[in-house]
């Protein structure tokens, strides 16, 4: 007797069934798990695709510095670079015992290649001054600082500021205006200036450095008065401080508004940033305690001038404010006053 | 079985009385083998002198692997041929050599009347009837879903989404609103998918209380408990097994396994969805008045989340198909009945609640998007397509045979055909509502969620069709496991991807620090900081990066991304919050605006990581 059925045939609706859920598994498979799903998943796991274990740290929870308030104090900067500081805190407690006053602003330099400081500036820190750092792109051509060439060593630099997470005040290429660093009017134009600072600048921001101060600092013009300085200015969401640079020179201006007066009459044109005297110190001679007080009182005047950075070293001259017993007594006599001199950590 | 069960009638296709007699026999039927192997239950049926006929002359052929084999019954042994559901049995050619058995009484004619009592289908679980051990075994397995179901929600971890912080940030303005009259920042009624009044004050009283994760564990109680009604409904659809396999089904989807741990409406919504279908079954052998336990629970579920009104019509047809008592009109009635209350209630409940303009310009009306139609399809068939293809495999199934025939004996009543292949229609059907509209919508947004909501229905056909791809007396386990399993893996890595949005915590600890009560402040997701920092902010006085009228300084109007940029060159924010990932040209214009302008500074960057790559909050302030 023939039958209709058979167990082959009672076999197949479940054949069918797993034949096709297998079909369809394997072509949402396909997107699911494919190289981009596995890789939108381990991210979604908070880890790096194809990261090991230990390379998913997490983020410090500390926010960052909020810079805000040190960008425009009530008060002025008493600012100093002095010989070792801040690797050695010596010569800075000299020149605070000397001064009367402890500085708060304690400048050094950094050349192109270095590694950000972390323990200078906490050195600084510590003792109560903020950071300032002249970035000097020695051995690299600004042109390629711009193109992106260099972005290894900034972004390796804006992290250990993001790390560090101390405020810094950060000035590249200073006295971009004047003919004698390899960086200046000689060897790179005003075009290529910006366009290297603005990339550091956009680099530190992507890597989310926002503790940096961004201090722009040109010469006083007074030297290459033919140099415009509008054409080196990368704008106003690229700089915080203006940092102008002028000496008190037994051969230049003797006044406060002869040195820097033209200079800030050509950058008021432009910006309304606060001013800082990045570098200042005068020549040992008969005028340094004129100079001195003038420095102090031009400075004090203004409400836009935020202080000053002395250059306490005896180099090509003695800039020291111990020079001469008299500057040493009217260094001290102006430091007194109330208006110089804050706590960086809460002003 | 007792007489009284030979001479019930169903009410479906099968309407033949018990048969009396082993012949003449439809092939599919199985009376002859309980002969074979049947214990005590056969007893009833054999027919009198049944060991003289042994003795002399029975034997038969039968058939497997589509050979026959005869065994000659001799009389001193049962013959014990290997158990094949499928196997068929051919009545024995009549070699009859001894004495013709005694000429049996012919039947007595049935005489068709209306039964007193209509028994129920007697539930098909195992090679028993559904006994206290087996309802008992049913719920540890149901125990076992429920706590993997647990645990691949509460795996998934984050920051309030989006969505859940403006749900229950508008809770509490809605709760203060409720019991202080206070007045509403904005008409959260005019842009909701859901009524403000229900879920966001519920979430706001479980989060001043327990936080946002208490929130999220009232979410996961929802979607237990949408899984623990599944179970119970497709029991009484089909079988304990059935739903076992319905719940563990749903319970690893993707959609499943993320609304347990979100505190959105979804999950409230699907819980009252299930309730309903629930009540919808569970009253299917009462009055018909009965059904009307299905309203309240519907109507909320449509005022909870308004997309929900999508899956009405579903259980109004449940009604119809699941009426057992009745048929043609009757059954119609049901349905008419619960369909008349939903509307009822949720005509009181529009009266009660004023205008909703949430309704249209989130559900009916929405913004048409640009997502196309292939890769909502395939992103729908990567989310529900193996459920759907057990619910389709189920239906089927379903339409061939009530029954896979484990207990012959008891095939008395099953629905009929027309019934089957309805319930498996509208069941399976449902989970195509929500693709089909969002893609008549052009947009992709919370589909991954919404086709969770129709393979709820889904899922008592899918649980069907992973019994049956089991097979009769666990035939198959492995391909049930299979199903399990994949759903299961495609649930968690989907789920993984699903649930991954930025990790604000550092975005609002900074801006803890920043904001006041009188700032203006623009935030890409703006409901995020506003939810968390709502202790020292206004919910206006975040700014949202969709929309945006503005009067420039310099007079003119602006909108769009226009009035952003602008907005910034003028200074008008004390913070920006942005990441860019979710309004791109917002992003844009506010980086123009944000060039060579003096008013802001980059105060933070937090970086974070999502399904969809690395991103960073980037907050600006005024110097």
């Amino acid at each position: 007797m023939t039958l209709p059925s058979s167990p082959a045939r009672a076999m197949w609706p479940v054949r069918a069934v797993a034949a096709a859920l297998l079909a369809g598994a394997l072509l949402s498979g396909c997107t699911t798990f494919s190289d981009d799903g596995r890789n939108a998943y381990e991210r979604a796991q908070g880890e790096e695709p194809g990261a090991t274990a230990d390379a998913t740290e997490s983020e410090k929870p500390e926010p960052p510095y909020d810079v805000r308030p040190l960008l425009q104090p009530d008060k002025e900067y008493l600012g100093v670079a002095a010989d070792g500081a801040p690797k050695k805190m010596d010569a800075v407690k000299d020149f605070a015992e000397r001064a009367g006053k402890k500085p708060n602003l304690i400048e050094f330099y950094s050349a192109w290649g270095d590694r950000y400081e972390t323990s200078l500036v906490q050195n600084a820190w510590d003792y109560g001054g903020l950071s300032f750092i002249a970035w000097e792109p020695f051995d690299v051509d600004l042109k390629d600082i711009a193109s992106g060439k260099e972005d290894d060593y900034i972004r390796t630099y804006a992290r250990s500021v993001k790390e560090l997470n101390l405020p810094v005040a950060l000035s590249f290429a200073h006295e971009m205006n004047g003919f004698w660093y390899p960086w200046g009017t000689k060897k790179a134009t005003a075009a290529q200036f910006t366009a290297a600072y603005k990339h550091i600048h956009d680099v530190f921001d992507d890597e989310g450095a926002t503790q940096v101060i961004w201090v722009w600092s040109p010469n006083v013009v007074n030297p290459m008065p033919k140099v415009k300085l509008k054409p080196y200015y990368p704008g106003d969401d690229y700089v915080d401080w203006v940092g102008i640079i002028g000496y008190y020179a037994t051969d230049g201006p003797s006044t406060w508004d002869a040195l820097y007066g033209p200079s800030i009459t050509q950058i008021r044109s432009f910006t309304k940033k606060p001013f800082i005297i990045a570098e200042t110190a005068a020549q040992a001679g008969e005028r340094k305690p004129a100079d001195i007080k003038d420095l102090f009182q031009g400075t004090a005047k203004r409400k836009d001038f935020i202080g000053f950075v002395w250059f306490n070293f005896d180099k090509e001259t003695d800039w020291r404010i111990n020079s001469g017993p008299l500057s040493e007594k009217t260094f001290r006599e102006q430091a007194a006053d109330a208006r110089f001199g804050f706590d960086v950590t809460k002003p | 079985m007792t007489d009284q069960q030979h001479t019930y009638q169903g009410y479906g296709q099968n309407q033949e009385p018990y048969p009396q007699q082993p012949q003449p026999r439809d092939p599919w039927q199985y009376q002859e083998e309980h002969q074979f192997y049947a214990g005590e239950a056969h007893q009833g049926q054999v027919v009198p002198g049944e060991v003289v006929r042994r003795e002399v002359t029975e034997s038969g052929s039968w058939m497997f692997d589509g050979q026959i084999s005869a065994y000659t019954d001799q009389q001193t042994y049962e013959t014990y041929a290997p158990y094949d559901p499928y196997a068929t049995y051919t009545a024995p050619t009549a070699t009859v050599t001894a004495p013709a058995p005694a000429p049996q009484p012919a039947p007595a004619p049935v005489v068709p009347e209306t039964p007193g009592y209509v028994l129920p289908p007697v539930p098909e679980s195992a090679w028993e009837m559904d006994t206290k051990r087996s309802r008992l075994l049913g719920r540890l397995a149901l125990l076992c879903i429920l706590l993997i179901q647990t645990g691949l929600s509460l795996r998934l971890r984050g920051t309030a989404f989006q969505d859940e912080a403006l749900y229950i940030a508008s809770g509490h303005y809605e709760l203060a609103n409720l019991l202080h009259g206070d007045k509403l920042p904005v008409d959260f009624a005019a842009y909701f998918s859901g009524h403000p009044k229900l879920y966001p004050v519920v979430a706001a009283v479980v989060d001043s209380q327990f936080g946002l994760t208490g929130v999220r564990l009232l979410s996961l109680v929802f979607m237990l408990g949408a899984t623990g009604l599944l179970y119970s409904l497709t029991r009484r659809l089909f079988n304990p097994r059935a739903g076992l396999g319905a719940a563990a089904l749903f319970s690893v989807l993707q959609s499943t396994i993320v609304l347990g741990n979100f505190a959105t409406y979804d999950a409230a919504a699907v819980f009252l969805l299930a309730l309903a279908a629930w009540a919808v079954v569970r009253t299917d052998r009462m009055n018909v008045l009965a059904v009307l336990l299905a309203a309240p629970p519907a109507a909320l579920a449509f005022g909870v989340k308004y997309a929900s009104g999508m899956y009405l019509p579903t259980l109004v047809v449940l009604a119809v198909i699941t009426a057992h008592r009745h048929r043609g009109i009757r059954a119609v009635g049901r349905g008419v009945v619960l369909g008349a209350g939903i509307v009822a209630l949720l005509g009181i409940g529009y009266v009660l609640s004023g205008p909703l303009g949430g309704i249209s310009s989130t559900t009916t009306d929405r913004a048409k998007g640009t997502d196309t139609a292939a890769t909502m399809l395939s992103h729908s068939a990567e989310w529900g397509g193996l459920v759907f293809l057990a619910a389709l495999g189920g239906s089927i199934a379903y339409a061939l045979r009530a029954r896979m025939g484990e207990m012959p004996w008891l095939g008395a009543e099953t629905s009929g055909r027309w019934r089957r292949v309805a319930l498996g229609l509208v069941l399976t059907g449902t989970a195509l509502l929500a693709p089909a509209y969002q893609i008549h919508l052009h947009t992709e947004i919370s589909l991954y969620k919404h086709v969770g909501f129709g393979l709820l229905f889904a899922a008592p056909m899918a649980g069907l069709g992973m019994a049956r791809l089991v097979g009769p007396h666990f035939r198959h386990p492995q391909l049930g496991i299979l199903l399990y399993v994949l759903t299961l893996v495609f649930g968690m890595v989907q789920a993984q991807r699903a649930y991954s949005f930025p990790d604000s915590t550092q975005m609002t600890d900074y801006l803890r620090t920043v904001v006041d009560k009188k700032g203006t402040y623009l935030a890409e997701e703006q409901e995020v900081p506003a939810y968390y920092l709502r202790d020292k902010t206004d919910w206006n006085q975040w700014q949202n990066t969709y929309f945006m009228d503005y009067r420039g300084k310099d007079g003119k109007q602006y909108t769009g991304p226009d009035a952003f940029r602008q907005a910034v060159r003028d200074g008008k924010f004390d913070a920006i919050v942005m990441h860019g990932s979710v309004s791109p040209a917002t992003y844009a214009a506010v980086k123009e605006g944000l060039k060579n302008n003096s008013h802001y500074r980059l105060a933070a960057v937090f970086p974070f990581t999502t399904s969809s790559g690395e991103s960073a909050y980037r907050i600006w302030v005024k110097r």
